[in-house]
Parts: C-alpha cells; structure tokens; sequence
C-alpha cells in the first residue's frame, strides 16, 4: 500500500530535481525500453505514452508555475560534476551541471512537451521495431530538454549532441526516400548530410565554447559566471571574432541560409513525429542557442554581426518561400517553408530591439507548433494514400474534412493570419525589424512583409489543389482522421488559437527572459 | 470599466460580438440544433440590427462625443496593442448598413440554400464575416482593424469558396484571398510605418500627430499611398479588381454580401476613415481620385459587353467602388459613404433579384438565356427595376441623390475635365443597367428554363422587397429635415447641405440618355449592338476579356514567379546544395584521396623531399 505520505514525499523530489526529470525520465524510459521484448507492443507504447505524458505535465507545470513577475533564473539547481585546476585556482566548479529557466527556456520546455507528447501519439504506426524507434525518440528529446534547462556551456553542447546524433538513425532506418522524376532524394543520404553538416556547425561552436572558457579566465563553465566578468574578459576584438562561430554554427541548426539544404531534405526523409521533433523544437536549438551563448556573452560581438545576420535572415526569409513554391511534394513544401519562417526568427533576434527578439522566441515557439501540426497531418495523409506528390493529391477534403481542415488552419497561422500563433509573432518582428538600422530596416521589413505574402501563394495553392476541386476516383475510398489523429491536431490547434487570440499569458513569460538580455546590450553598447 | 458599457452607444461593442460569438457556437453545436442553427446567426444578426438603433438614438440624442473603450491585448515593456472600440458617425453608418442587409441576405438564403450538405456551416460562415466587418467599423486602432480586416479576407475565402468541390471555386477563393493580401501587404506596412513615426496605432492619436505636424510629409505620403493599396485591394479599384468578378463563384446570397455590406464596403470605410491623413498631402489625394476614376470607367465598359448577369452586377460594383474612390479623393467623405450605403442596398436588391431569377431557371447566369421574365416573375422585375433605376442615378431614387452629390465635389474640387469623365462614367451606368435590364425582362423567352420560370417563394422575395423600398426612399437622408443636416453634414462636420441645380439637371438628363441609348439598342433594336461590336471589334474582344488584365496576372503568376519558383527551388538543389553542401564533401574526401599518395614510403622520395625543403628554408633565410 502506498499511503498520502510517501505520494507527497515522491511528488516533493521531483519538484525540487524539477529539471533533472525533465530531461532525466526519458532517458529513463529509453534504458526502461531496452529491458522490454520488443515483441511486446503493447508494453512499448504504454511505457512511451506514459513517460510522454508525464514529461509533457511537467513541462505545462514548470511553465505555468514559471514566475513572470520574478523573472530571472528560476527551479535553478547546481551539481557539481568536475573540478579543472588551472591557473585560476582549483577550479572546484569548473563544470557543474548547472540547471535553470528563465522566461526563453520556459516557454521552449513547453513547445518540446508538448511537441514530445503528440509525437508519440502519432508514432503509434510506426511497424518497424517500434522498440529501438521509441529509444532512440526518448534520447534525442532528452538531448533537446538538456539544452533548454542548462546553464553550463559544457553541459550545453553535450546535449546539443545527444540531441543531433540519434536523427542519423532515426531517418536512417525509419525515413523514407523520395523519388522524383530527375533525381533521387535516399534516406540515407539525406540522414548522412543532416549530420555531417550540423556536426561541421558544433565544431565551430566547441572552438567557441574553448575560446570563451580560457578568455573568460575563471576557471568556469558556467554561462551565468562568464556574463558576470564578460564584459572585462572579453574583449570586443575577441567578441568580434568569435561570434561569428556561434551565429554561423548555431545558425546551421535554425536553418541560416545557405547553410539550409540539410533541412528540408532531413525533414523529407524523416518519419513524422522525428519530422515534428526536427521541424519543431530542434531548430529552435540553433536559434537559443545564439540567444543563450551568443548574444548574452558577448554582446559586443552581436552588434558587430546581427546586420549581417538580419540580412541572411530577410533572405531565409523570401528564398525559402520562393522555393516552397517550386516544390511537387506536401513535405518539400513545408520543410522549405519552415526555412522561410526560420528567418524571421533569424531576423527578430538580430533586431536587438526588445519587439523583435520577444517576436523571435514567439515565433519559435508558434512555429513549433504549427510546424509540428503541418508535419503531423502530411503524415496522416501520407499514410492513407502512400504518395505525397501534389500532383496527385487531389480534391482530398471531400473524404478527409477534418484532416483538410487541420492542414489549412496550420496553413492560415503559417501566412500569418490574425487570430492565430503566426500573427502575433510575426507581427512583433516586423515591427522589431522597421525600428532597427535606418533604411535597412524598413527594406527588410517590408521584404518580411513579402514574405508572409509569398506564404500566403504557395500555401493556398497547394490547399487548393490537394484539398479542393472534384474528387479523382482513386480517392474515393479515404477515411478521415482517426480519435488518436484528432487529438494530436486538437492539442495543436488549441495552442494555434490560444497564442493567436491572447498572447498575453506566453509573451509575460518571453518578456522576463528576454528584456533583461536586451537591456544588458544596450547597456554594452 | 464600469456597468456603462452595456448602455447606450458604449454597447456597441455587442453588435459584432453576438456574430463572433456565434460563430463557433453554430459550428459545433449547430449540428444539434434545429434548422442545423442558422436561427443562432440569424438571431445574432439581428439583435445586432435592434442594437444599431438604441446606439444611433443614443448617439443622437446628445452622446456625440466619439467613445472609446479600451482591452489590453499585448504589452510589453511600456509599449502596449490595446483592442478598443469607437463609435462615432462613420461606424454608427457601416454598423447600420451592415447588419440590416447582413440580416435580409441570412433570412434570404434560408430558403435559397435549403438542401445544401453544409447548410450549418454557411450559416456559421455568414456569422463570421459578418462579426468580422463589424469589428472593422468599430476598431479604433489600425492595428486591431487589421485583425479584422484579414478576418475579413479569411470569411469572403470561405464563402466564394463554399462550394469547394467545384475546381472554379476553389480557385476564385485563391484568388479573391490573393489579390487581397497583395494590397494588405501595403496596408500592414503602411501601419507599422505610421507606428514608427508617432508610436501608436490609434486612428486619432496618429491622424492629430500629423496633423500637427509631428510626422514629416515624406512618412504621410508613402504610408498613405500604403494604406489606400490595402484599400484598393479589398474595394476591388484597378489593377487589384480581378478577385471580384471571380467571386460569382460563391452562393449568390453571399455574392449579395460581399459586394453590398462587407468585404468591398471595408477598402472604402478604410478610405473614408484615414482621409483626414490623405488630406495632408494633396497629391495622395489626387491619386485616390484618379485611381477611382479610372476604376469607374474601366469597369463600366467592361459592364457593357459581359453577358453573365452576375459578372455585370460585379463589374458595375467595381464601378460605382471607383466612384466612391474618386468621392473620397475629391474630400467629399459624406457623399462617398453616402453613396457606399446607396449602392449597397441597391445591389443587395440587385444581386438577390439575380439569385431569384437563377433560383427559378436552374442557376442559369447568361442574360442572352432569360427574356421576357417580367410577365413570370413580376414581383422580382419591379424590384430589379428600382435596383437598376437607382444605380443608373434617376431621380427620385436614392442612387441619383448620392451620385449628385458626388458630382458636386468633382466639379468644385476637381475641375471640368474630371466632371466630363465621371458623366460619361454615369452614362455607361445607365447603358448597361438598362442593358441587362431590357435583355432579361423584356422581349420573349429564349430558352426553355426562361419560358418555365416561376416567381419566387415568400421568404425569398420579403428582404428583397424590404430592400428595395429602402432603395426608393433613401435618397431622402440626403435632405436636411428638423435638426437633421442632411446625410453628408451627419458625417462630415461642417459640411453644408446643397444642390448645384444644373449639374443635378445634367447628370439627370445623362443618365435618361445612358437608358435611352439601351432601349434604342435591345428593347427596339432600332440600331444592332451586333454590328456596334463588329464595328469596334478590337475594343469589343477586350472589354469581353476585362483588357486582358487576368491573362497579364496569369502570365506573372505562371511565367515569372512560379517560374521563379521552379529556378530557385532547382538553384537550391543543384548549385546550393549539390555543388556547395556537397562538393565541400567530396573536395574533401578526393583530397584525402590525392594526399594519401604523398606517403609513398620510399626513402628517395621522402629524401627528395626533405632535400627540397632544406633548400627552399635556406633560400628564404638568405633573401630576408
């Protein structure tokens, strides 16, 4: 019998390792599932459901319990892991596993829960061993989670590679290739290039994690002990040259154009809930962490660089919905347009202005999601009708309604629609971006502004082809959404509609974490 | 915020939210209700209507002062979006046409879309976009009208394309959704610039800043010219006025809406409430006018040779949409609202009139089918008669009144050549209402479906006649009556009421002629509008086709941008990905290749080698 008591006793653990559960239970559950045969089904997907759940609870508690008015550091814990004596002492904390949230990480805890937990819903089809598919999920959300809770730039890029290095099995083994008329797109190129392309962005981004550390001269890993001296240790010049490292290494994860093409290709080939997870909380590593180790260390170094980074990020922006029209299959399409709406994430950080970065971690949050339900519902017609090429999906919303419209409301948040997630965030950039640098902001403004028009064509051309017009005979025998399909687009949904009628409650929590970043820059500056 | 926003004219923030909140209270529960709950938008609509009058008498009755009430939606740090209301005269104006023809049309498709598989979901739909065009009259904010002008936008796609099924719906709701958006990327940019300059996106706080010289002339203009593309957009002015005549392709009863009381009526009220700002730079206001100008023309001709009725209502929209334009340009607000309300009510009669006639000849739409209608259905011929009377702007129906009136503006703001263009404009007008009048009514049967139809069904005819009774007797508001100043000087303060006698004589007299020409042509066929057309046969074969304005968007659209599309979508694939994502690879594995050879292991080579380098060391030594 278990009794109140001992019920209390375990819920007061977990709410003081808060965050050590957060990225602790899934691999939990990966070592859990190593132990179940991996004949029992049924076992597999209720362990994965319930360790999805359960992160996914905690993920809306540590948001919701997330203090906005405090802001700062919050749930912050530090264990000590590794002393590295060296000329500034012994070195006792040189690398903690130092974990907290602010109002940024909150509000990315949130997306990748909920991100987490749909994507084991709709993995519920997944045939081939469904055992190692699950593990191999578990680790790389717990790499993701990592990322978001520490505050230890050792610890930081270890699970940054934990979160990268399972997608090389997960679309290696469970992707699918695509076949078009002149070329071929395999799985295991496209798992092969994704990897070998952000590992060449990690390289940079150790170099930069080296060069900080022994510049910072203190003996710490730490990201909060290196911003206390970063602005005496590191020196503009320094700052100058090593920024760039992270904003182009972090910036091949976020998608940075013409760093991209690993994106749409991986997001292609990948199952879907790994496309969900990639799409929608993996780039979004990228973006925080220019945010998280970029900006917020060196200051001086992101003044220098964030026109460039603006510029590049107009160009995601145009080149990448240029290019989503030109695609033939429903993945394609979206995995370009996620490389469109990256750059306004681009774009809103490198205004430096308050709007645009509280815009910037909106819209990744918004773009999470919405990526997460594109991607989920390409799924689910995938696989009814085994093809994804708009040329042959016609008039699908006469025996698919609900699934059509789950594919055109992500369709209406991702042009920016008012009402809905998109819109708000976008807006904030837009204006982030017309109140920073002069004239080029204005122009590059307005090119954004473009760009959510561009959406708009490419989006509701392929709603209306796929979707609208007479249905082919071949068609005829589809069946709509299933309970388990209509509850992971209904979370979505829910999300859509909430962020885009009130934000209010999300961008209290973004504030907190982002003001005080923007503050201390203008402060540098 | 105290108990006072439900009294008076502060409760006017209920009219669009009984819509709204109908909305998806009919989309998921409407299923279990009787009627599939079109009685739920219905009722919403018209509580709205009722409301409309305790707001205007409230207002009247010595409230004039314009109210405001203010949500917080985002803010942070100290910079803050609130969603507020203000009623004043223009929205009391929109909010009363609005629901009144909002309420006939939703009573009218009771009937009309009986048997419709998603007859729930129209009603849904219809709350929609009603709740949203009202929230547009109401915003007090730019940025919140935004919102709800894309709600807007968002409602009319899903009405044209109701019918989804059918390819030609689904691409005219693309389009009509396209080509808005083109004018609403102005429009969206347009605000934020203005938000820069003043650091608000209240309506009043920015036009007081201009107008007090707190933005420079440069920020006006562009923003401006910004703001009136997003007007020009959704109002369908030329070039942006394709999306409409496609728009037929939606239920008839929607068409009637779109054209009378939302969606095209939003471009003018955003004309008519942002004046204030265009009028601080004249040459803004000089392009208003003459973008409707041309507008009013353009689409006239075009109205004169279409032959599908629906697609001559439409471009007569198009048309008098360029007259109002060319009001608002010349600053006469009143009258351009004036004639906004007029028309409005005049082709809601028209097109449900047209949704009667399809309804009894099996959704035929070309005017050369019908014929001899007015001994079959009489009731819908005398109203079709004060619908076009009106529009073709014979005293004393309303549409003559509100024309005048903008007649008189042209000529004292714009000059003599300006007046000569908008009275042939007015007689174009009155050709081709008396055209597809003459043609469908009179004369004999051509078809069978012509010969078997029947006059519609009492819910169908009872809005339409309550349509055009106001269509006749509206034209009175324009005259001052007790303490009433006449329609115009309710709107625009210090207008003063009045009546040049001979341009009011003129323009009547070339409207006669307009409906003259027409009966000389189809009722007495004295002259062949056949060899009228073969004689100018060029000119005819363009006005058919809208002067190719269509062919030269679909040739952009196929030609150059997915063209573009294609190119860059290959770029990235060959050149970006395969030369330079790729070929770093593989220029690396082929170097690994090329310098594993140098580890030969025979000693000469490495001798050699070394023998070199020695060389080369001492040179560089002994030459620095």
């Amino acid at each position: 019998m278990v009794g109140v008591l001992e019920v209390l006793e375990v819920l007061k653990i977990i709410d003081s390792s808060i965050l050590l559960c957060l990225f602790g239970l899934p691999m939990l559950g990966a070592t859990l599932l190593l132990f179940i045969p991996a004949s029992a089904l049924k076992i597999i997907k209720i362990v994965a459901f319930a360790v999805s759940l359960v992160v996914a609870v905690l993920a809306i508690y540590i948001f919701v319990s997330f203090d906005e008015t405090l802001g700062g550091i919050q749930f912050q814990r530090i264990y000590g892991w590794l002393p590295l004596p060296g000329p500034w002492g012994s070195g006792d904390d040189a690398i903690t596993l130092s974990l907290g949230i602010d109002g940024v990480s909150a509000t990315m805890v949130l997306l990748t829960g909920i991100v987490m937990l749909t994507g084991t819903l709709i993995s519920w089809n997944v045939k081939e061993s469904t055992k190692d598919f699950f593990i191999l999920y578990f680790v790389l959300l717990s790499g993701v989670f990592g990322v978001f809770v520490t505050f230890d730039l050792f610890f930081f890029f270890l699970f940054y590679e934990l979160s990268v290095l399972p997608m090389y099995l997960l679309i290696g083994k469970w992707g699918s290739t695509s076949k078009f008329k002149s070329f071929v797109r395999t799985k295991e190129y496209s798992a092969m290039k994704l990897t070998l392309v952000l590992v060449a962005g990690s390289v940079l981004i150790w170099v930069a994690i080296i060069a900080i550390f022994f510049q910072a001269g203190i003996g710490s890993f730490s990201v909060i002990e290196i911003q206390k001296v970063s602005e005496t240790a590191l020196s503009p010049t320094f700052q100058n040259i090593f920024f760039p490292l992270l904003m182009i290494g972090f910036g091949i994860l976020a998608g940075l154009w013409p760093f991209h093409t690993w994106s749409p290709d991986g997001h292609v080939a990948a199952p879907t809930a790994v496309s969900m997870v990639h799409a929608g909380v993996l780039m979004k590593l990228g973006a925080f962490g220019i945010i998280r180790i970029g900006i917020v260390l060196m200051p001086n170094g992101a003044e220098t660089w964030m026109p460039l980074l603006i510029v590049l990020g107009a160009v995601n922006v145009i080149y990448g919905a240029v290019s989503a029209m030109g695609q033939t299959d429903l993945k394609y399409v979206i995995g370009y347009s996620s490389v469109s709406h990256m750059g306004y994430v681009l774009m809103g950080m490198a205004t430096l202005n308050v709007l645009g970065m509280n815009g910037a971690v909106l819209q990744m949050f918004s773009h999470g999601i919405m990526t997460a339900l594109f991607f989920a519902v390409a799924g689910m017609i995938y696989d009814r009708t085994h093809t994804r090429d708009t040329l042959e999906l016609r008039g699908m919303a006469k025996k698919m309604g609900v699934i059509s419209i789950m594919f055109t409301i992500a369709g209406l948040t991702s042009l920016g629609l008012p009402g809905m997630s998109g819109f708000v965030a976008e807006l904030l950039v837009f204006i982030g971006v017309f109140q920073s640098y002069g004239h080029l902001g204005i122009i590059l403004g307005s090119a954004a502004v473009i760009g959510a028009a561009l959406t708009a064509v490419y989006i509701l051309r392929l709603v209306a082809s796929v979707f609208f017009g007479s249905t082919p005979e071949m068609w005829e025998n589809q069946t709509d959404s299933r309970p388990r399909e209509l509850l992971v687009a209904g979370i979505l949904v829910a999300i859509i509609f909430s962020v885009g009628l009130w934000p209010f409650p999300y961008i209290e929590v973004i504030e907190s974490g982002v003001n005080p970043i923007v503050a201390a820059i203008s402060g540098a500056g | 915020m105290s108990i006072d926003i439900l009294t008076g004219a502060n409760a006017a923030w209920l009219i669009p939210a009984l819509s709204i909140i109908a909305f998806p209270t009919t989309v998921f529960l409407g299923r279990f209700l009787p009627g599939k709950g079109s009685f739920i938008s219905i009722l919403a609509i018209f509580l709205g209507f009722i409301l409309f009058w305790f707001v205007l008498f409230d207002f009247l009755s010595g409230n004039s002062v314009p109210l405001h009430v203010d949500i917080d939606w985002i803010h942070i740090g100290f910079w803050k979006i609130t969603w507020g209301f203000l009623v004043d005269r223009i929205s009391i104006v929109m909010l009363g046409l609005i629901t009144f023809v909002a309420l006939l049309v939703q009573i009218y498709s009771l009937q009309y879309m009986k048997g419709d598989n998603r007859y729930g979901w129209y009603f849904s739909l219809h709350a929609f976009f009603a709740g949203s065009m009202l929230l547009v009259v109401l915003a007090d904010n730019l940025l919140f009208l935004y919102f709800a002008w894309e709600l807007v936008g968002l409602g009319s796609y899903l009405l044209i394309g109701f019918w989804f099924d059918r390819r030609s719906a689904a691409e005219a709701a693309k389009k009509a959704f396209i080509t808005t958006r083109i004018g609403d990327v102005g429009l969206l940019i347009g605000i934020i610039i203005l938000f820069k300059a003043t650091g608000t996106f209240h309506i009043s706080s920015i036009i007081h800043a201009a107008q007090n010289g707190g933005v420079a002339d440069s920020t006006i203009f562009w923003s401006s010219l910004l703001i009136f593309l997003g007007a020009m957009g959704k109002s369908g002015q030329f070039p942006l006025h394709v999306w409409l005549p496609d728009a037929m392709e939606g239920p008839t009863p929607v068409s009637a809406l779109i054209h009378a009381a939302t969606m095209v009526a939003a471009g003018v009220y955003l004309a008519v409430r942002m004046t204030p700002l265009f009028e601080l730079v004249p040459e803004v206001q000089v392009t208003v006018a003459l973008v409707g100008l041309i507008t009013f023309i353009f689409a006239g001709v075009v109205a004169l040779v279409t032959t599908d009725i629906k697609r001559v209502l439409a471009y007569s929209t198009i048309s008098h949409l360029g007259l109002m334009m060319l009001s608002v340009g010349t600053g006469a607000v009143g009258a351009a609202l004036f004639h906004l309300v007029v028309h409005g009510i005049s082709k809601a009669l028209l097109f449900l009139g047209a949704g009667n006639i399809m309804h009894a000849t099996n959704d035929a739409t070309d005017c050369w089918s019908f014929g001899g209608l007015k001994r079959k259905m009489p009731i819908t011929t005398g109203i079709f008669l004060i619908g076009s009377l009106s529009l073709a702007g014979i005293a004393p129906l309303s549409g003559f009144f509100s024309k005048d009136e903008i007649l008189g503006s042209v000529y004292q703001n714009m000059g003599y050549a300006f007046l000569i263009i908008t009275l042939v404009g007015g007689f174009i007008s009155a050709l081709y209402m008396s055209r597809i009048f003459l043609i469908t009514f009179t004369g004999d049967p051509r078809t069978d479906f012509a010969q078997n139809a029947h006059e519609s069904s009492r819910i169908m005819l009872l809005p339409v006649v309550m349509l055009a009774i106001v269509a006749f007797f509206l034209g009175m508001v324009a005259f001052p009556m007790w303490d009433f100043n006449g329609f115009s000087a309710f709107v625009e303060q210090g207008y003063k009421f009045h009546i040049i006698p001979w341009l009011a004589i003129v323009s009547l007299m070339v409207a006669i002629l307009g409906l003259l020409t027409g009966w000389v042509f189809y009722y007495k066929s004295l002259l062949s509008h056949r060899a009228m057309a073969s004689r100018f046969g060029l000119f005819y074969r363009g006005a058919l086709v809208g002067f190719w304005v269509d062919s030269i968007y679909e040739f952009i659209i196929n030609r150059v941008v997915l063209a573009l599309g294609r190119l860059i979508a290959a770029f990235d694939r060959i050149v970006v990905n395969d030369t330079g994502i790729d070929g770093s690879g593989k220029s690396v594995l082929l170097s690994a290749f090329k310098i594993r050879l140098i580890q030969t292991g025979k000693i000469y080579s490495y001798g050699t080698a070394m023998a070199f380098g020695v060389f080369l060391a001492v040179a560089v030594w002994w030459v620095f």
